[in-house]
């Protein structure tokens, strides 16, 4: 295999878009060279360690934070979730 | 179809559109805001500036599936133009965002890592591994083919890869 066609397919090894055929010839070629090996499952894991991050997560007090702030300048939004709890009560109004 | 709807409703001003389309979006923007940005207040700051010019937009808006792409790209420029600041004001980004110590130890590893790898391998990563989009979408939103996108996303990786160099092994 010529070596752009094999780095093209380490790419793909790395993000698993390969069909299980093409990996396995791709694995075998790896056998008996230690850098092509080293390539594929260092990049392969670098792949799998972006992907298994779930990110930050949007608190309850950041998604009112950022409410209020959409609210503060102006915007008329109506969530369905519940508002915070200074906004769920109308007072009377007087008189 | 059911976004159709909305998103005609809040062409219309019906300020229930604007709630939905929050919570239907709200924690993907934010936790792009989030990762583009590093610190929770200006990803709060910037999520919500990005509603915002979605309500300013409304007439603009396209439910034929491009709503999404015009709706990252928005949230991208709005984190661009922060980031701007930033190097400006030099403001310090969050040390981490939570979970075990360990995952933590990671994830900041990779953070950093991501953080100092050049623009163009940045945004294709964190779109398509982190937030796990087509490469056609990426490639609308941050507006360049999708062969181009597809390449500095292998080279991008690469780049990661080499950066985190023994934390990769010892991590499998």
């Amino acid at each position: 295999m010529n070596e752009k066609l094999v780095e093209s397919l380490v790419d793909l090894y790395g993000s698993r878009e390969l069909t299980p055929e093409t990996e396995e010839a791709l694995e075998t070629l790896a056998f008996n060279n230690a850098q092509l090996s080293h390539n594929m499952s260092t990049l392969r894991r670098t792949v799998d360690v972006l992907r298994s991050d779930p990110g930050p997560e949007l608190s309850e007090e950041s998604y009112q934070r950022i409410l209020m702030k959409i609210y503060a300048r102006g915007a008329e939004i109506e969530p369905n979730l519940a508002a915070p709890i200074h906004l769920q009560y109308q007072l009377p109004i007087q008189g | 179809m059911a976004e159709r709807k909305w998103l005609d409703a809040l062409a219309k001003g019906d300020p229930r559109a604007l709630g939905h389309i929050y919570e239907a979006y709200s924690e993907r923007i934010f936790r792009y805001c989030y990762r583009m940005l590093g610190n929770r207040t200006d990803a709060e700051d910037a999520t919500a500036e990005t509603f915002l010019r979605v309500l300013r937009r409304s007439a603009e808006l396209r439910a034929d599936g491009a709503f999404r792409t015009w709706l990252f790209r928005i949230a991208r420029n709005l984190c661009i133009d922060r980031m701007r600041q930033h190097k400006l004001l030099e403001l310090p980004p969050d040390a981490q965002y939570g979970g075990s110590e360990e995952r933590s130890t990671l994830r900041v590893t990779v953070q950093q890592a991501l953080n100092s790898l050049p623009r163009e391998y940045y945004d294709p990563l964190v779109l398509c591994d982190l937030e796990e989009m087509s490469a056609k979408e990426a490639a609308d939103i941050l507006e360049i083919s999708v062969p181009a996108l597809k390449s500095r996303l292998y080279r991008g990786r690469k780049a990661l890869r080499d950066k985190l160099g023994s934390i990769l092994e010892r991590t499998s």
